[in-house]
């Protein structure tokens, strides 16, 4: 089995997928003769030429509008923008069109794109660069958030969303985009959608985390384990819809529930996740929840970018604090 | 005097530019029309051209003119014609004016007002119907509100235009017409961050903001009835909360159900309950519980509406039960 970093992980998925299914066409900013910003879709254009890999210009509204429209006329689009904090200038394709097709057309046409996103801080870029913009996402019915946060599954999950049959929005960790190797399997496989995966178990205390955080929040766990405590933690994978039965579940065994995430605290999504585990978790609970999350603050440049964002070390002291309750 | 909520919005742009010549309007049918909603009615025969100003349907280039505005010195307030367009000039406002402070380190400020008319109940359909505060409730750098009594769209609006910080103003419309109160003709500011205590009560605390704040003062009085006394409180401002006064009702009656209109997934209520229960938790006598729309876009027909949006009996039906908790 080949050692596979992430991107070289999406790479092959679209490569595979785009072998067996001549609709699959990819769009974006540099993704032909540049193979995108950060090479995902190095060598496609090569060897599917210029009419199924597309560069485009500089129109994130321009790319999310031309997605929709060949996915409504029956291609599967791929559509990169370059970084999340570009989504931004596509919400009204993403939130008023993409999203609600389905419903508006009564079921006539399910369309399947997938807008492929390159998420989060820590790669020292300037602002707009460097967001974890899921909240705006998950408050949008209609679209489907994925996030890897290793190699097996950002193929797994990438082959998923071309075969979904919905709008899927895949962010892509690009702090770890080349962080991690691991093995990925050559033959086909579907990493399930929908579903969180319990990465590691454990009984005292249940980490929730997704993306670049994933790797954070296994240190903390390790280095929780020295002390005695025994964390479970939950890559959540799918944020929106979300699976919050996984979550609640750890949480009536293990009692007590830390969410990691980078994106600021107030309005990010550890809050949905922590009403959900309360509502439904309300009497195993043996600790308040505690969110480990980025600053109410703009993400910060690249010197002060280490101080924003969580870390194992926070991870930990958030920990530490509800097994101390 | 008695004015409506739409005609208290339109007395306090009216002063406010009379107290400050930097204080400009700018949006679509805003001048000659006087607004979709005629919230601006009159406002170009007494100010002129020159400070309302009719623009293209274009709300990217609206709310890009108003950071402008406001970076060269002036006092710009925005209108989009429904909130729901605010999708399509969502860059300007959360990569721009809320970043623009910090990026200057200080150096530059960013006094602007984006009027939103917002919500559902009007048989807007689809695309006329939104409430999306939580896609802003969530950006560090900017301020939300949302008033729902007249008093406080004249108060409110007049202090955002006033706050040297951008400023999205949530008005909801189908409360536009349908409130008339006594609201002082003088000039005079609602702090923002301020919620207000509508109803005392000891056995449940409704939080809320905007026209749901009817829902719940509806089924206060219905409780009241059954014996089960409610507090109501009205957040007015949603970024930043006031977390002082959603605390103390929390411990003071261990019983809270958030009600908004916007949907479940993702909405405010997900910050507000984690608020309370890392807060408060040890005086809950219940889990927070929700009632907001269901998690689907809104629909136009009537029936399906009324599915859909929260109504007073399914915020009864809510309150019953946390109170039998």
């Amino acid at each position: 089995m080949p050692k596979l970093n992430i991107v070289s992980a999406i790479n092959l998925a679209l490569d595979r997928e785009m072998g067996k299914n001549d609709k699959v066409v990819i769009i974006g900013e540099d993704v032909g003769r540049e193979g995108g910003v950060f090479r995902v879709t190095d060598g496609l254009q090569e060897k599917y030429g210029p009419e199924r890999v597309i560069d485009t210009p500089l129109s994130e509204g321009g790319i999310t509008g031309t997605a929709l429209g060949l996915a409504v006329g029956g291609m599967l689009p791929v559509a990169e923008i370059q970084f999340e904090g570009f989504m931004y200038l596509a919400l009204d394709q993403i939130a008023n069109q993409m999203a609600r097709y389905r419903s508006r057309s009564r079921g006539q046409y399910p369309i399947n794109l997938v807008l492929r996103l390159p998420w989060g801080g820590g790669i020292r870029a300037p602002e707009h660069h460097s967001d974890s913009p899921e909240a705006v996402l998950v408050n949008t019915p209609g679209i489907t958030v994925v996030q890897p946060s290793n190699p097996y599954d950002a193929k797994g999950l990438m082959t998923a969303a071309l075969r979904y049959g919905d709008p899927i929005i895949y962010c892509e960790p690009k702090r770890i985009y080349r962080a991690i190797k691991a093995e990925v399997p050559d033959e086909d496989y579907e990493v399930p959608i929908g579903k969180a995966a319990v990465a590691r178990e454990g009984t005292d205390l249940t980490i929730v985390a997704w993306g670049a955080m994933m790797r954070e929040a296994m240190k903390a766990a390790e280095e929780l384990s020295a002390d005695g405590a025994s964390a479970e933690v939950i890559d959540l994978r799918t944020i929106s819809p979300m699976d919050s039965d996984t979550i609640i579940d750890s949480v009536k065994k293990t009692g007590r529930l830390l969410v990691t995430h980078e994106a600021p605290r107030t309005g990010g999504i550890g809050a949905e996740i922590a009403v959900r585990v309360y509502g439904e978790a309300f009497t195993s609970l043996l600790a308040p929840i505690e969110r480990v999350t980025g600053y109410d603050a703009v993400m910060p440049l690249f010197k002060l970018e280490d101080y924003y964002l969580p870390n194992a070390k926070k991870i930990i002291a958030g920990a530490r604090k509800i097994l101390r309750y | 005097m008695e004015l409506t909520y739409i005609k208290a919005i339109n007395n306090a742009l009216r002063q406010a530019m009379r107290l400050d010549g930097d204080v400009v309007l700018l949006g679509e049918d805003i001048a000659a029309l006087g607004g979709a909603f005629l919230a601006t009615e009159g406002l170009l025969e007494e100010f002129g051209p020159e400070r309302v100003i009719d623009t293209p349907i274009s709300e990217s280039l609206i709310n890009g003119a108003a950071v402008g505005l406001a970076v060269a010195g002036m006092r710009p307030v925005a209108e989009m014609q429904f909130a729901d367009f605010i999708a399509c000039g969502f860059d300007e406002l959360v990569n721009m004016a809320s970043t623009l402070r910090y990026r200057h380190g200080g150096g530059a400020k960013c006094p602007m007002v984006v009027r939103c008319p917002s919500g559902s109940g009007v048989r807007g359909g689809l695309f006329h119907s939104q409430n999306p505060e939580a896609w802003f409730a969530r950006v560090p750098g900017l301020k939300v509100v949302a008033p729902a009594t007249a008093f406080d769209a004249k108060g409110l609006l007049i202090a955002a235009i006033q706050d040297d910080d951008p400023v999205i103003y949530f008005e909801h419309k189908f409360l536009y017409r349908r409130i008339k109160e006594e609201v002082p003709e003088d000039s005079y500011i609602v702090p923002i961050g301020k919620a207000a205590l509508r109803r005392a009560g000891g056995d449940i605390c409704f939080i809320t903001y905007g026209s749901a704040l009817y829902l719940c003062l509806a089924a206060a009085e219905e409780l009241e009835k059954e014996g089960v006394s409610s507090e109501v409180l009205d957040l007015r401002t949603l970024l930043p909360l006031d977390r002082r006064a959603i605390i103390e009702c929390a411990k003071k009656t261990g019983k809270v159900l958030i009600v908004h209109e916007d949907r479940v997934t993702g909405g405010l209520g997900g910050e507000v309950s984690a608020i309370i229960m890392e807060n408060a938790f040890e005086y809950l006598d219940a889990p927070v519980m929700r009632v907001g729309a269901k998690d689907t876009p809104n629909a136009f027909a009537g029936p399906m509406e009324e599915y859909i949006l929260p109504n007073k009996d399914k915020v009864l039906a809510a309150a019953r039960k946390l109170a039998e908790y």
